[in-house]
């Protein structure tokens, strides 16, 4: 069935409320005043969500208790993962000033050696160089 | 014509003024400027009497809450016709839930209905509720409220 604009601007033309309609919203407006609700929007949306709750005491426990809960697993979970953390970085650290140390001792132990070579390499030499004199002050004697 | 609706504007932008501050009548003028327009988003898209009269009683206690966002007198009638539709969308949702008010109780209608064929308005009116909900507050703001390509698809940008 097809209706024309006509039929439909006189099917949905404005309708009255009907008398003591101003009088309804009036009276609500007040009792809203008197009940303390008739307040800006964003108060209103705090006030229900806290009457919510404060019509269940425990839901608001149970809500506070698993809350309570969850925080304190994380916290513990969270500093055994730090003290964790931290062991390892020692340990890292340990190894390798370890790592150095010896790096530095067989450094030494190198350098000791090339020393003494050099050492005993010099001490041949004098011994060598000493040896003819040796003879001739045993003759004189 | 341009000086009656210049006054109206006027008179629309005191009472504005004067509900901001508090005066109960200023806004109780608001509420009676206004009632037909948002009594009637609510009843034809409800298509309930009680329901749309809640409704509207609603949305002019939310206005009263929100009545310092509100800068000009067309202002009012966008906002109005917004948070009705919303509603209008919400109470349609919930409608399997909602309280039922008796016959008793459910006011007059003021004004009986003049329409010439009553058949084709009830017809209109099934048809009218089969569509789905956006497109019934589309129809509801085209022949109702009159407005036009234009200010329909700012409004309905702007839900």
């Amino acid at each position: 069935m097809h209706f024309s604009e006509d039929d439909l601007r006189e099917a949905l033309k404005r309708k009255d409320p009907g008398e003591g309609f101003t009088q309804r919203v009036m009276a609500r407006v007040n009792q809203a005043k008197a009940e303390g609700t008739a307040q800006p929007a964003t108060k209103k949306v705090n006030g229900k969500f806290l009457s919510w709750w404060m019509h269940r005491p425990v839901w608001a426990v149970a809500v506070v208790a698993m809350l309570l809960l969850a925080f304190g697993i994380g916290g513990y979970q969270y500093s055994e993962y730090r003290h964790a953390e931290e062991n390892r970085i020692a340990r890292a650290k340990q190894q390798q000033l370890q790592q150095e140390a010896e790096h530095a001792r067989d450094q030494a132990i190198m350098a000791l050696e090339i020393a003494r070579a050099k050492l005993n390499h010099v001490l041949q030499h004098a011994q060598l160089q000493a040896e003819p004199n040796d003879k001739i002050r045993r003759q004189r004697l | 014509m341009e000086q009656t609706a210049a006054f109206e504007d006027d008179r629309l932008k005191q009472a504005l003024t004067l509900s901001l501050s508090g005066d109960a009548e200023a806004f109780a003028d608001l509420v009676r400027e206004h009632q037909g327009m948002v009594f009637s988003i609510a009843y034809h898209f409800l298509q309930d009497r009680s329901l749309a009269e809640d409704l509207a009683q609603e949305v002019f206690l939310e206005l009263f809450q929100s009545i310092d966002r509100i800068q000009s007198p067309a202002h009012l009638t966008y906002w109005l016709r917004k948070v009705t539709s919303n509603r209008c969308i919400d109470q349609g949702r919930k409608k399997h839930r909602r309280r039922e008010m008796a016959l008793e109780e459910a006011p007059e209608p003021a004004t009986a209905s003049d329409h010439a064929d009553p058949m084709l308005l009830e017809r209109l009116q099934q048809s009218l509720a089969t569509l789905p909900e956006k497109q019934r507050l589309v129809v509801i703001m085209r022949f109702q409220e009159g407005l036009g390509r234009p200010r329909l698809q700012k409004f309905w940008k702007c839900r």
